[in-house]
């Protein structure tokens, strides 16, 4: 069953329509620029950035909004320019979360993720207001 | 390493491309300015650093079972079956990049 999960989104993805390019990578996976975001039915609002790089790895992500209502990460300018964002609706946010054993799961604020929904590039960037966020946050788990 | 001496208002070039400037000395703070282009990422040290060694635990090479988050949360609105990207993540289109600001 798992192998199935895993090589349809690799499938899908060779069509090359949903390929997620993160240019610089993410912190700390400089080289791996290709993704693919997955979300599995029973897992909302959990989704799965895949590598596309044959590995399988991947991460899980969570849109912040859902877990930080008042998650307000100021953009630099060089970042909204870069992704050629010119208003927040065209920006798909989406957050790390760490799961830390014993059902417990921390989302990293620090590092969102944003991608220009019509274009697909993202970009991990570092908010100018990173000081007031923390690096895990603790999910509401039940 | 490379040790200059610079005064507030100076600056260095790099490379030919990007340029860090003295802007401000305020005790043991120091205001530096840099220009550099797009695909040069700048960060600060210690945050860059926090943020790479998060990603490198929140990597996961399965799919581990999920925990589930509790109710008080709102629940999600979309999606069926596994669907790619954009039509996904259900993000309120208020926020997410709010203002800009250097």
């Amino acid at each position: 069953m798992k192998t199935l999960e895993i090589i349809e989104p690799e499938k899908r993805a060779v069509s090359g329509e949903n390929v997620i390019q993160l240019p610089f990578g993410l912190l700390g996976f400089e080289t791996v620029k290709n993704y693919v975001l997955l979300s599995n039915p029973g897992e909302e609002p959990f989704m799965w950035l895949q590598m596309l790089d044959g590995t399988h790895q991947s991460f899980l992500v969570v849109s912040p909004f859902l877990v930080s209502p008042e998650y307000q990460p100021d953009i630099a300018t060089e970042d909204t320019g870069f992704l050629g964002l010119s208003s927040p609706a065209d920006a798909l946010v989406v957050n790390i979360v760490t799961l830390r054993g014993g059902g417990q799961a921390t989302v990293n604020l620090k590092g969102p993720i944003v991608i220009n929904r019509h274009t697909l590039i993202g970009k991990q960037v570092i908010p100018n207001n990173v000081a007031e966020f923390t690096l895990r946050h603790p999910l509401p788990v039940a | 390493m490379l040790i200059l001496s610079r005064k507030a208002g100076e600056s260095i070039v790099i490379d030919g491309r990007i340029v860090v400037k003295i802007v401000r000395v305020e005790g043991d703070m120091i205001k530096l300015g840099i220009d550099a282009p797009a695909d040069v990422p700048v960060h600060r040290q210690e945050v860059y650093e926090e943020i790479q060694k998060n990603n490198r635990e929140a990597l996961n090479q399965s799919r581990p079972k999920l925990p589930r988050l509790s109710a008080n949360k709102p629940p999600p609105k979309s999606p069926a079956a596994a669907a790619p990207v954009a039509a996904a993540a259900p993000v309120k289109p208020k926020a997410g990049i709010p203002t800009t600001r250097k």
